[in-house]
């Protein structure tokens, strides 16, 4: 049972159904952005003298690294937003399940590109230092809450359920951050807010955190209409499953 | 975006989910690799290093204990025979001589940090350090690769030793 | 770039992980509006009110 679409100004295109004015300049955006990226971060900017080329690895793995745990931050909000009862909506709780999904797929992210970078500078792809042990455990933390998400019940099962994980995992953000910190681990200390980046090196930086973040954006925007939507079709479910077979009774 | 709250009416009530066990294996495997990684933390030490001049000194910094160290590779110091890879790392104005079976990989090189694991050994006539793996520490600080800075990089060698 | 880094033998990790990366984010989205295509026609259009 298919509805008979009724066009109507400014409906989106059925070969993007998720996709608006704005998600369009966005994206386009986001494509220049990222192409910046590549321009300067791999020809443009200059290699390290200790480092060599490896420290190009820098430009996507700290943007990504931010991008990851800001998303988890926007889950931990969208989540208080849904338990407080006066903001209850199952909007925040899309918001609050897409940005998750985009967080471990930042995240998966920064450990690949950190594991090939410290398998250059270190010599070796993994350790058990804090910052790397944190990371990684925040990574599958995340990859749980996506888990229980899809445990079923109701949607606001789900979303109570979810959010209360959320505020709770949230709390690693800040353990991760501060772990070169508290304890002394073989990760470098953060070097940008020391100003310890020369030149075109800050500015590739640069280049990758506003890329990340307009991607971010524009994915957020993506997901959590798709999870819109399929919220909508469970609802609906049960009516078409109904209709259909009232259908086939009248075939008869 | 309609953020309003709506008035709450439970949905989906009843729907099949198509693969409630994928979730499930999901979230055990979740589970046990969680485990693994606060285990694995553990066993290490939660700080990863003793600097060279804590050997000795500091509580789990023993001799003959199977330990990391961190200092800086001190410039001349490295040497190769057919046998051993030996070079000197020194923190806080103590030294400590290091020996290893084969060149370090990453970027090795003088007057950069690294972390050996390995045991300290007392010989006798000194503390030498039986290391069975080299990682190299970079530090936070970048700067572009210039052939024409030379005289940087002499400073910086000069450098290097005070440093240690 | 090529010309400095092919003296090293860091190139293929530098490059492995721009692929990484890109690929990566690329078969995100892919998969992404493919899901939306494919569930759109079914879902109403009071409930896509970003349209």
């Amino acid at each position: 049972m298919t509805p008979t679409p009724t066009p109507s100004p400014g409906r989106t295109t059925d070969a993007r159904p998720t996709g608006t004015r704005f998600t369009r300049v966005l994206g386009a955006a986001v494509l220049l952005g990222l192409a910046w990226l590549v321009l300067f971060g791999l020809f443009l900017s200059p290699n390290d003298e200790k480092q060599k080329a490896g420290v190009r690895i820098l430009y996507i793995h700290v943007p990504t690294a931010w991008l990851a745990y800001l998303a988890f931050i926007v889950t931990g909000i969208a989540s208080a937003a849904y338990l407080f009862k006066r903001t209850r909506s199952l909007t925040w709780d899309r918001i609050a399940g897409a940005s998750a999904e985009i967080g471990v797929l930042f995240m998966g992210i920064t450990l690949v590109t950190g594991s090939l970078w410290g398998r250059i500078s270190w010599g070796i792809f993994w350790t058990w230092d804090s910052r790397l042990t944190t990371t990684a455990f925040l990574f599958v933390t995340y990859i749980g809450y996506l888990a229980v998400r899809n445990l079923g019940g109701t949607h606001q099962q789900r979303a109570r359920r979810s959010a209360i994980i959320a505020l709770l995992a949230v709390l690693e953000v800040p353990l991760v951050h501060f772990s070169v910190k508290w304890w002394r681990p073989l990760h470098q200390q953060e070097s940008v807010a020391e100003g310890k980046l020369s030149g075109l090196m800050l500015f590739s930086l640069f280049v990758g955190l506003i890329a990340f973040t307009l991607l971010y954006v524009w994915l957020l925007l993506h997901r959590q209409r798709v999870l819109a939507m399929e919220d909508a079709l469970d609802d609906q479910g049960l009516d078409v499953a109904l209709a259909e077979r009232r259908a086939e009774g009248a075939q008869v | 975006m309609d953020l309003s709250p709506r008035e709450v009416v439970p949905t989906a009530q009843g729907r099949k989910r198509k693969r409630p066990w994928l979730a499930m294996s999901v979230l055990g495997l979740v589970l046990v690799g969680g485990g693994v990684m606060v285990v694995m933390f553990l066993n290490n030490a939660v700080d990863y290093y003793c600097n060279v001049d804590e050997v000795g000194v500091k509580d789990g910094c023993d001799v003959g204990r199977n330990i990391r160290i961190q200092g800086v590779v001190q410039e001349g110091s490295v040497e190769q025979t057919a046998a051993e890879y030996s070079f000197v790392i020194a923190y806080n104005g103590k030294e400590m001589p290091i020996s290893v079976g084969s060149q370090p990989s990453g970027i090795f090189q003088e007057c950069i940090p690294v972390v050996v694991r390995g045991q300290a050994v007392d010989e006798g006539d000194g503390v030498v350090f039986l290391g069975d793996e080299v990682i190299v520490k970079h530090d936070n600080e970048y700067d572009a690769e210039n052939a024409d800075r030379l005289e940087q990089s002499n400073a910086e060698a000069a450098a290097c030793s005070q440093k240690g | 770039m090529f010309a400095v880094m092919s003296t090293s033998d860091q190139a293929p990790y530098v490059i492995a992980s721009y692929v990484i990366t890109l690929g990566g984010i690329g078969l995100y989205v892919w998969r992404l509006l493919a899901r939306a295509r494919k569930i759109a026609p079914q879902v109403r259009e009071e409930d896509r009110p970003w349209t």
